[in-house]
């Protein structure tokens, strides 16, 4: 199918969105309170006698930056995602999108970068220009490193949007995402780096999460941002990445094929 | 009043027995709330292990804090969040006008026939947590201290359910409401940290205007001696009132709410 109709998919998207916009209000405060308390941990923590070597270097607006970009920004909320997978599936509306000339996973990515581009717009950056007029926002380290963050962000967008739709597909077999979201939701706290970045993490695990996908998501793109990667191992990290992203593409098209043979609508 | 009782106990054990059908779902959603939980509190175990303390702090009056916290949000939300949560979609669709006019107190049966034993994860991980804290605080324990904890973990069950009631009751007026617990989630992620790492406006808010500050942080740091801003030496006596208080604001805007509920159209 002409990546025309799923550019409009994604417009379609964004327009549901728009139509139910007096919501937004309550999202992007609500999101405002959420980066309002990480920072408030950072700057507690940092105010603490002792904390200057506790950081390993790493200074308070570096750690704000990072909340705002491991946060709102890069750790998008895939749960919309989860839930019209899991509905999807339950309510048998699946079997229309199989009867389209459609590829529903790349409908779904489609759609889903619509809601993105929505939040990004109505929750994201307003959210991102408060916390730069309180307590200003580090630039990149550099332009190199600037450059770099542009292309993990698409990069950590792909690893999320795979994971979490790999995590819907297994509705076919569970007939519920609600339970598998909690899990990964655990996961993600603790490995994605959104909340703690690895650096501050014990050194044993910091080198265990560093090379599992999830931290790509948040801890990667916002760590090249503020400069914490050499150039050398930026591009490394990002081609392991990229590994990691090919290894899920090629499960969730695998998986893909499987729950199409076994689709069993509840109750149909 | 024994047939309301009678009632109450029929409905849960009705919405129980729906539950108990998928024992599979039921108990795989117990262990990953659990889980989740334990996810967000080692972050924060983490941070501490690395920096020493929290806004004065340590790890165990933290897990204090996370359990308290944890306890009467469960509490609170098993008589109400995912019953309320509904709420826009009974007015929209209509189903409200049938529930209307049962036999019985509205809110009494969104309550009661909802009343969500999903929280049990929650529940075991909250009084696990507070067993192993309330031997590690430097708290001396006696009558009045064990009384005072159990009456504010009962105070707090209550703000939380007194929001969650308010936000769905918000549904009647405003077809919408869902919306509106981002906010309560907002705050409810703050309530989870010392007060005094915050601003004061923060401050203000979460002890005047979303008063969530009375389901955890206020309770406890005044059972661990710590500094309240704003109440003061009031602190400990705010924590018993809050509940009660904000009970009594939710039943007028529910009643409000009912009194100027025309439908969604249609």
């Amino acid at each position: 199918m002409k990546a025309r109709a799923y550019a409009a998919f994604t417009v379609n998207a964004l327009q549901t969105r728009l139509t139910y916009r007096h919501t937004i209000w309550a999202g992007a405060f609500g999101d405002l309170v959420f980066i309002f308390a990480r920072i408030a941990i950072w700057v507690s923590v940092y105010g603490a006698a002792g904390a200057a070597s506790a950081a390993n270097g790493v200074t308070l607006p570096e750690m704000i930056t990072y909340s705002l970009l491991a946060g709102p920004l890069l750790y998008w909320d895939y749960s919309r995602l989860l839930a019209d997978v899991g509905t999807a599936i339950r309510s048998g509306d699946v079997a229309v999108y199989l009867l389209k000339p459609l590829h529903y996973p790349a409908y779904l990515a489609a759609s889903h970068l619509g809601h993105f581009l929505f939040e990004l717009a109505a929750s994201t950056v307003p959210v991102a220009v408060i916390i730069l007029l309180v307590f200003g926002l580090q630039p990149p380290a550099s332009l190199f490193h600037g450059l770099a963050f542009l292309a993990y962000w698409p990069l950590s967008f792909m690893i999320l949007f795979t994971l979490a739709t790999l995590l819907g597909l297994a509705a076919f077999w569970l007939m519920t995402v609600q339970s598998l979201d909690w899990f990964f939701n655990a996961i993600m706290t603790l490995l994605s780096g959104g909340m703690v970045p690895l650096w501050f993490f014990p050194g044993w695990l910091a080198a265990i999460a560093g090379h599992l996908p999830f931290a790509w998501i948040s801890y990667y793109p916002a760590a090249v941002y503020l400069g914490k990667l050499e150039p050398g191992q930026t591009l490394l990290y990002f081609g392991i990445g990229l590994v990691w992203l090919a290894v899920l593409l090629a499960s969730l098209a695998w998986l893909w094929s499987r729950a199409r043979d076994r689709l069993i609508v509840q109750g149909g | 009043m024994l047939r309301t009782v009678i009632l109450m106990r029929e409905l849960v054990r009705m919405y129980i027995r729906t539950k108990v059908e998928y024992p599979g779902a039921m108990v795989l959603g117990w262990v990953s709330q659990f889980v989740s939980y334990g996810a967000v509190y080692t972050a924060i175990a983490l941070i501490i292990a690395r920096f020493g303390m929290l806004g004065g702090w340590t790890w165990s009056d933290m897990a204090m804090l996370l359990s308290v916290h944890l306890l009467t949000y469960s509490v609170g939300a098993s008589f109400s969040f995912t019953q309320f949560r509904e709420m826009e979609d009974l007015v929209r669709q209509g189903t409200m006008d049938a529930i209307l006019v049962k036999p019985i107190g509205t809110w009494l049966y969104m309550v009661f026939s909802g009343f969500n034993i999903g929280y049990a994860g929650h529940v075991v991980l909250a009084v696990g947590l507070m067993a192993w804290a309330i031997t590690q605080v430097d708290v001396a324990w006696s009558l009045p201290t064990v009384l005072f904890l159990v009456a504010t973990l009962v105070s707090g069950a209550m703000v939380v359910c007194a929001l969650m009631t308010m936000i769905g009751a918000t549904a009647l007026v405003w077809v919408r409401s869902r919306h509106l617990y981002s906010i309560f989630f907002g705050f409810w992620e703050l309530a989870r940290y010392p007060i005094t790492i915050f601003p004061l406006p923060i401050q203000v808010l979460l002890l005047a205007v979303v008063p969530m500050g009375f389901i955890s942080t206020v309770p406890v740091a005044v059972l661990l001696g710590k500094p309240v801003p704003l109440l003061g030496d009031f602190a400990g006596l705010a924590c018993l009132l809050a509940g009660p208080v904000m009970a009594g604001l939710a039943m007028l805007h529910w009643r409000w709410c009912l009194r100027n509920y025309q439908g969604a159209g249609g």
